[in-house]
């Protein structure tokens, strides 16, 4: 307690040294502080991109890579493509689902095999078709300017086909492979509608025809009713339409056939193993397995590279404010050795003038931590920013069999994920500070202790 | 040999055989070579000799700054050569008050805070015991009242003398070593604070005085005198 007061009062007796002290390490601290506050809100954005994208793959039939990816813009990277919906060029040409009849498809006995392997938690098998019957007005389609293919669509807002999705697994809006989306009005599936002639459409399909949950329309001669309606929030992914799958077989008549199973995995970790088990399962000539790992990969690689730098910063900081607080104390030290002299020739044992010592560095060590950990608060989502890169740059650079760049640019889910990196700073920090401060201290009472005991008052305070 | 003589006599201090060599470099400086003397409690007494003669070293040897290659040195009847730790510590603190050359305050202590220090190191758990204590100290070495609260950068050399004189007076040691006091200080004020010092020497307190000025020494009890880290001399005052 005594010791106590007489630091403080040291401190404050002299508190141009002491103002330097806090400030110099206050810097630093703040530096460490923020770089971890930032790595972790790295880490964790990692992990939830990895926890969105990284445990799906896909299954198609082979050599079916460079379908219509486009017209599934909207849906998220667990949906995989739609491998036998023709190319974006063809669908001015009128295509119907005749088009891909020639094409292989997968088997309910397929997704069978799969759901038996390892690691594999869920599967959902999809066909996609595309509409262009006269029962149904597609929504029109405006050109996004910013869109890199927007060449590809029809001009001014002519028509565009429907793409039709069946699928097994539609209770959840996530399952029917709309990311992003929200249900409007209405719902998703049931579980026993696994038949019905129900559909879930898209926001522009419904306004283009003045449907509204309840309403029926004929799709192919057969009268379905809307029991959902979403939206995705694009134009592609809003002029769609969901059928349960046996329905859309039914409707399409494609009986039996799979165009796609969107396969979950327990982890992330287990992606890679479980599609190669599946490769072998159904042999490389079956099946296509695509992976999210590339898109993983590229969307996060500049959030990976800004936690490496802001790892770096953080080892460094830290290196940083411990080598500042041992070599002021040392200096401090060894300017105050006549202080030390005389507290020892006066009757002041080691551990007193170490106690002091020690609690002077920790005082300005736990004031220049309070400060560092005020900075962080203003200035941690400013170094997230600047850290990453600029997130749609880097998005749009990376390539994906089928255009899936394409759709992650026009859609900009990596953009999201990247632009948001939300670096909330926690009180946490407030106990980070202090541990770093009361560490870096106790470091710091090395110095002190080892040297205090080696001062002799009669040397250090001989004069000649 | 004296030595029996010495060691039986009664002293405030007694050195029997003193050595302390320093090494500097491949040279050994004999700083004190063999000293034997008795100190008379409660006198002052002049330790004289040309600078470099070994008074300092001797000083920090009775003062327990530092420790004697060889001999004994006896305060009060306890042997002070071979102390450590604890009973170092307590020595420094209980037994002796130093009066420095350079005055050796606390710099960012004020005068009065200066004199607490050794009280407070000593455990003394009243505050205003202490502050009182402090009070009548400074009043007794004839610090002016407007001087006791400010830092020694704002005081003079003597009143900084002053200040220190009532630091080693603190916690009532039997022993004042000053070592070359009036150094620093301007004739008068050297006198004055001799003055103050002499003042000191008492029934149960004796005050050792290291110096190579002659006016001082006259007005000591006794003047014991050093060359080249031997005792040459012993006058009686
Ligand atoms: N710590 C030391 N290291 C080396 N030499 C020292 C040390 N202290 C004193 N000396 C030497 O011992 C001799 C006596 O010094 P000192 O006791 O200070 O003399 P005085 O106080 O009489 O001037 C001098 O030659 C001095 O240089
Ligand atoms: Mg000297």
């Amino acid at each position: 307690m005594k010791t106590l007061r007489w630091a403080a009062r040291a401190l404050l007796r002299a508190p141009l040294r002491a103002a330097l002290l806090v400030g110099v390490l206050g810097v630093s601290i703040g530096l460490a502080l923020i770089m971890i506050t930032v790595d972790g809100a790295f880490d964790e954005r990692l992990d939830e991109i990895q926890s969105e994208v990284g445990t799906t793959l896909t299954v198609q039939p082979a050599g079916s890579f460079g379908g219509g990816f486009i017209l599934r813009g909207g849906f998220g990277p667990g949906a995989g493509g739609g491998p036998n919906a023709p190319n974006a060029g063809d669908t001015a040409d009128g295509a119907d689902t005749d088009a891909d009849a020639g094409q292989a498809t997968l088997t309910d006995e397929a997704a069978e095999a799969i759901a038996s392997i390892e690691h594999v938690t869920d599967y959902a098998r999809t066909i996609t078709a595309l509409y262009s019957g006269d029962e149904l007005v597609a929504g029109t389609v405006e050109r996004p300017g910013n869109s890199p293919f927007a060449g590809n669509l029809p001009e001014g807002g002519r028509p565009i086909l429907i793409l039709v999705t069946g699928t097994d697994d539609p209770t959840e809006l996530s399952s029917l492979g709309v990311q992003n989306a929200e249900i409007t009005s209405g719902r998703t599936f049931e579980v026993d509608e696994g038949e019905a002639n129900v559909a879930v459409i898209g926001e522009g399909l419904a306004e283009a025809n003045g449907l509204v949950v309840g309403d029926t329309f004929s799709v192919n001669e057969a009268e379905v009713e809307v029991v959902g309606i979403y939206t995705s929030g694009t134009q592609f992914g809003d002029n769609a339409m969901f059928l349960p799958l046996d329905t859309a077989r039914a409707l399409f008549d494609r009986e039996g056939e799979v165009d796609a199973i969107s396969v979950r995995v327990d982890t992330a970790e287990n992606v890679s193993a479980t599609a190669e088990a599946i490769r072998e399962t159904l042999g490389e000539d079956v099946a296509d397995v695509t992976t999210q790992e590339a898109t993983f990969d590229a969307i996060s690689a500049p959030l990976a590279d800004a936690a490496d730098s802001s790892r770096i910063g953080m080892i460094a900081a830290l290196i940083a404010s411990a080598a500042i607080i041992l070599f002021s104390v040392a200096i401090v030290a060894r300017q105050r050795i006549k202080e030390i002299g005389i507290l020892k020739a006066i009757g002041a044992s080691n551990w007193h003038v170490v106690g002091q010592m020690t609690l002077e560095t920790a005082f300005v060590a736990v004031i220049a931590a309070v400060i560092g950990a005020l900075a962080t608060f203003p200035l941690a989502q400013t170094v997230a920013n600047g850290l990453v890169s600029d997130p749609t740059i880097q998005v749009g650079g990376f390539g994906r069999p089928g255009g899936g760049a394409a759709v992650q640019a026009v859609d900009g889910p990596g953009s999201n994920l990247l632009g948001e990196v939300d670096v909330a700073v926690s009180p946490e920090v407030f106990g980070y500070a202090l541990a770093i401060a009361l560490g870096l201290a106790l470091v710091a009472t090395l110095i002190p202790a080892w040297y205090v005991g080696r001062v002799k008052p009669a040397e250090v305070l001989r004069y000649e | 040999m004296s030595n029996t003589a010495v060691a039986t006599s009664s002293g405030a201090a007694v050195l029997e055989d003193v050595v302390k060599h320093f090494k500097s470099g491949s040279d050994t400086v004999h700083a004190v070579d063999g000293v034997s003397v008795a100190i008379p409690r409660g006198k002052l007494v002049a330790l004289k000799g040309p600078s470099g003669c070994g008074k300092s070293t001797l000083l920090n040897l009775l003062g327990a700054l530092d420790r004697p290659d060889s001999g004994r040195i006896v305060v009060d009847g306890a042997d002070v050569s071979g102390l450590s730790g604890a009973a170092e510590v307590a020595y420094r603190r209980d037994k002796v008050g130093f009066v420095f050359q350079m005055f050796n305050l606390m710099p960012y202590l004020s005068a009065i805070e200066n004199v607490m220090l050794p009280m407070e190191l000593r455990g003394e758990p009243n505050a205003q015991g202490r502050r009182t204590l402090a009070e009548s100290l400074l009043s007794r070495v004839k610090l002016a009242p407007d001087r006791h609260r400010r830092r020694p950068t704002r005081l003079s050399g003597g009143e900084q003398q002053r200040v220190a004189i009532a630091r080693a007076l603190a916690n009532d040691p039997s022993l004042i070593l000053a070592d070359e006091p009036t150094a620093n200080l301007d004739s008068t004020t050297g006198e004055q604070i001799v003055g103050l010092l002499r003042s000191l020497a008492s029934d149960d307190r004796t005050v050792l005085i290291a110096t190579h000025d002659n006016s001082i020494a006259r007005q000591a009890d006794l003047v014991v005198t050093m060359r080249d880290g031997k005792l040459v001399g012993r006058d009686e005052g």
